[in-house]
């Protein structure tokens, strides 16, 4: 029975991963036109020349033979070269990633941090003020676009600050072009993208658990504790929180997967060298290589997570392997 | 219960009175109070600034040492120069690499590595290039002719044919050897007279034989030299390149118009002009292009000298003139070509649209070229009066509903042009608007780029297309206006094919003598201010910041990216 479980949700993967890069393929050669990736339109250009080009780079043949072409290339581990510049994608994303995984993870741990005692305090707070204020910190932060919200952050606490002799966060980057690369000065960079990130998970995470609080607190037990003369600290966090964060976990476990995926419009707004900005370039350039390589790379990786999550679950609760 | 629990105990009904306690009123006297802080503290820091604040230094003697930060859009592709095509290559390369010849700003040709502009032949076939004496790689080595001729090669020799130099087209079509009959002497030979040769390739960078002498042309498309040059002869050296976010480049001592001032030059990649502003504002970098809707947030910031120039990048629309379409019916006429530009107030649009920075444009040349005829025989004013009694004259009579129609025929297309481009959507609705007041009704449609660039040069699906183009430093229009680069692929999308036009073009591409070269484009302006087919509208402005500590940077017209001879001179007043 497990097995069989394993055996489909392996399958399903592997269909979700194809057909997630021949969509993006899709998309991509559909809107090109007569563009040649990499080749900035100049007067000087024959009509030769481009054509020569586009033969070189395999562009014109239908997409879908182009398609075979690179799935078999990727199945031998070769992730094939950039169309703009010839470079190898692997070293792209690779040089990427670490970049992106500090920011998600940062913005992840932001969020565990804020929302457990946002959630808490919700939850002991129910039906006043505060717990109302909350609520709306917690939908405004999810409603919130996060350009708009990164912009705004940049216009104050950079330009404004700066302007007004005060201490000013940078702007972008990941580390200040000259003389950075301290931890300090990382950090520095870190703040203000990791916060805009983080509001997602934290409006997301603070009602859960506020939620999931409160769920728990009106179980039998807790009365049972009450009653016997436990002290309402140990209560609310031995016996309360403990239980309320439970679930809680297993949402940040099943958002891990999508930390590879997370930050592509805070990492544009904040200038940070992604493996989301790299997809966004490469994709407005028509860099089919880099484009697809990122594409294959992170849905891989969330699809893989899933997986593991799906198998473990089923290993653990036996009820799921009938789903 | 033991007495850590008590003390737990306590801190937690600690909190519980402390979150029952703190009440709002509490909460936002806080917040006031913090508010009053800072901006006390705001306050008393402003005011020891302004006690310190010295006078400006106007020192002027080039100080040693420092870095500077330039923003840009894009980031690099390639440092080598027989394989760049985009700007953000052609730029930072440029400062590690000198070609023969460089350009001032003014857009004249200036001896780089060649000692002077080469000695042509009578026939004009022949250009012999003196270079420096005791030039030298950034390694120590010599920098002879064999390097000169190496890199040439590597765009027209068939030996190199698997180089994929998008330069090869016109090298190969132009050049018919490169020799070098001593360590000092390079002869270029071209197949035909051609007198944009020296400005459209005599400037390349000259790449090192000893070190890419060994490879094949295959191998040089992804050598590691391309991402990371372990020698160069410019004015700076290249240090790293961490792909996305910044190239770091250190003086080059071996330079031979000797050693920049500046230690070291960092080109910073940003993701648009918003983000370049910001940072020019608060100094996180020295140098960057300012769009003109930035410009006076950037200016108002006080940290910034902002220079604006004439360049020659404009905007145009072009009539279909293909017979078989709609356009070649429509816009067959030249009155009504004209009229159409008649109908159009394009000063209001230098404020309106450009936000001051930009001029109506006279003629097809821009007013930055030698061959710029500020009159040509037709002059567009707005003139609504005369648009309108040209189309009347042509036949052209406004039916019931305002618009005009000829033999059934109504006065009626779409104009297209990109989407995402604020200043051309607007010029659109404004050319809309101005057009239905005389009768023509002419509709908006935006597509994407990678679309309107195949309609414009394959398809041809179009009525009208507006769209931006660049000249280069030579007055030659061929691309846009010769008959040959109508068929598909070229560029002139107009379908325009005029003999007179391409007789004058040719003859103008085939002779070295610059004053008969300037009669022949003032008669092609004449020519092109009558007949109208792709009318250019505005001639825009470069506008460049440098921080106040930046000093001796000369932008001009010519001199914005891939050339500036001055960048070595370029010092900071801190010397950080």
């Amino acid at each position: 029975m497990l097995v069989k479980f394993i055996v489909r949700r392996l399958f399903a993967s592997v269909v979700v991963v194809l057909g997630v890069t021949a969509v993006t393929l899709f998309l991509m050669d559909r809107t090109r036109g007569a563009y040649v990736p990499g080749i900035d339109l100049n007067p000087a250009l024959r009509p030769e020349d481009i054509a020569r080009l586009r033969a070189d780079l395999g562009l014109d043949q239908p997409f879908y033979v182009w398609y075979v072409n690179w799935l078999w290339n990727v199945m031998h581990g070769d992730f094939g070269r950039s169309m703009i510049d010839g470079s190898p994608v692997m070293t792209h994303i690779l040089e990427r990633l670490p970049n992106t995984l500090e920011l998600t993870l940062t913005a992840v741990l932001i969020g565990i941090v804020l929302s457990v005692p946002l959630g808490v305090i919700g939850a002991l707070r129910r039906g006043t003020k505060t717990d109302h204020s909350l609520t709306i910190f917690s939908v405004a932060g999810f409603a919130v676009p996060q350009f708009w919200l990164g912009l705004m952050l940049i216009l104050i606490f950079s330009v404004t600050f700066e302007h007004n002799g005060w201490p000013w966060l940078p702007s972008g980057g990941v580390t200040s072009p000259f003389g950075g690369g301290d931890l300090g000065d990382r950090l520095l960079h870190l703040i203000m993208p990791a916060t805009v990130l983080s509001f997602f998970y934290l409006s997301l995470w603070s009602r859960f658990t506020r939620s999931s609080m409160l769920e728990v607190l009106s179980q039998d037990y807790i009365r049972t504790a009450r009653a016997k003369g436990m002290s309402e600290r140990r209560v609310v966090y031995l016996h309360g929180l403990r239980n309320a964060l439970i679930p809680l976990v297993t949402l940040i476990g099943l958002e891990l997967p999508g930390l590879v995926s997370g930050g592509l419009v805070v990492e544009v707004v904040f200038s940070w060298p992604g493996l989301g900005r790299l997809a966004f370039e490469r994709a407005l350039q028509y860099d089919y290589t880099t484009v697809m390589g990122v594409v294959f790379f992170t849905t891989l990786l969330v699809v893989a997570g899933n997986l593991l999550a799906d198998i473990l679950y089923a290993i653990l609760d036996p009820r799921i392997r009938y789903a | 219960m033991s007495g850590d629990e008590d003390v737990e105990q306590k801190g937690f009904e600690q909190f519980q009175r402390f979150l029952d306690e703190w009440s709002r009123r509490d909460f936002l006297k806080g917040l006031g109070a913090t508010g009053a802080w800072f901006a006390f503290s705001a306050g008393v820091v402003e005011f020891l600034d302004a006690c310190a604040s010295a006078s400006t230094t106007t020192s002027q003697t080039g100080k040693k040492g420092g870095h500077v930060v330039e923003g840009a859009f894009s980031d690099v592709r390639t440092f080598n120069s027989m394989l760049s095509s985009d700007t953000a290559s052609n730029q930072v390369l440029g400062l590690m690499f000198d070609g023969l010849l460089n350009s001032k700003k003014n857009g004249d040709l200036v001896g780089a590595l060649a000692q002077d502009l080469p000695k042509t032949s009578s026939d004009g076939l022949t250009y012999t290039f003196k270079l420096r004496p005791n030039l030298k790689w950034s390694d120590g080595q010599p920098l002879t002719a064999d390097d000169v001729v190496f890199t040439y090669q590597l765009g027209y020799d068939p030996q190199y044919k698997d180089f994929a130099s998008p330069r090869r087209g016109d090298l190969s079509k132009y050049i018919a050897s490169v020799t070098a009959p001593d360590p000092q002497t390079v002869v270029v030979t071209t197949t035909q007279v051609f007198a944009p040769f020296l400005v459209s390739h005599g400037q390349y960078g000259i790449l090192p034989k000893h070190v890419l002498g060994s490879l094949s042309g295959k191998d040089l498309n992804t050598a590691p030299f391309n991402s990371a040059p372990t020698v160069s002869n410019g004015a700076f050296k290249f240090v790293s390149w961490q792909s996305g976010q910044q190239v770091t480049l250190a003086r080059n001592d071996t330079y031979w118009a000797g050693p920049a001032l500046l230690d070291q030059y960092i080109y910073k990649v940003l993701p648009d002009s918003t983000t370049v502003a910001d940072q020019l504002k608060t100094g996180e970098i020295d140098i960057g292009p300012v769009d003109p809707s930035q410009f006076d947030s950037v200016k108002a910031s006080g940290n910034t000298n902002i220079i604006e120039f004439p360049v020659a990048i404009f905007d145009f629309y072009a009539y279909n003139l293909d017979p078989t379409k709609l356009g070649g019916k429509l816009f067959a006429q030249k009155e009504v070509r004209q009229a159409l530009v008649y109908a159009l107030d394009r000063q209001s649009w230098v404020q309106a649209i450009y936000f001051g920075h930009a001029s109506v444009a006279t003629s097809v040349e821009p007013p930055t070229s030698w061959a710029f005829k500020a009159k040509p025989q037709v002059v567009y004013t707005f003139d609504v009066a005369k648009a309108n009694s040209l189309l009347d004259g042509a036949g052209w009579v406004k039916g019931s509903d305002g618009i005009r129609v000829k033999d059934g025929l109504p006065l009626r297309f779409e104009m297209h042009t990109n989407a995402g481009n604020k200043q051309r959507e607007s010029i659109l609705q404004v050319m809309q608007q101005s057009w239905k007041d005389i009768g023509v009704d002419a509709t908006p449609k935006l597509i994407q780029f990678p679309q309107l660039v195949t309609e414009i040069v394959s398809t041809r699906t179009f009525d009208v297309f507006l769209v931006g183009f660049s000249w280069g430093q030579d007055p030659d229009e061929s691309p846009l206006f010769h008959s040959r680069n109508a068929a598909p692929g070229g560029f002139n999308g107009a379908d325009f094919k005029n003999a007179d036009v391409d007789a004058t073009l040719d003859a103008a591409l085939t002779t070295l003598d610059q004053n008969k070269r300037k009669q022949l484009y003032y008669h092609f302006q004449d020519v092109m201010s009558d007949q109208v087919p792709a009318p250019i509208l505005m001639f825009n402005k470069g506008i460049w910041a440098t921080s106040k500590r930046v000093m001796a940077a000369d932008f001009g017209t010519y001199n914005q990216f891939g050339n500036r001879p001055w960048m070595k001179d370029v010092w900071v007043t801190d010397g950080k």
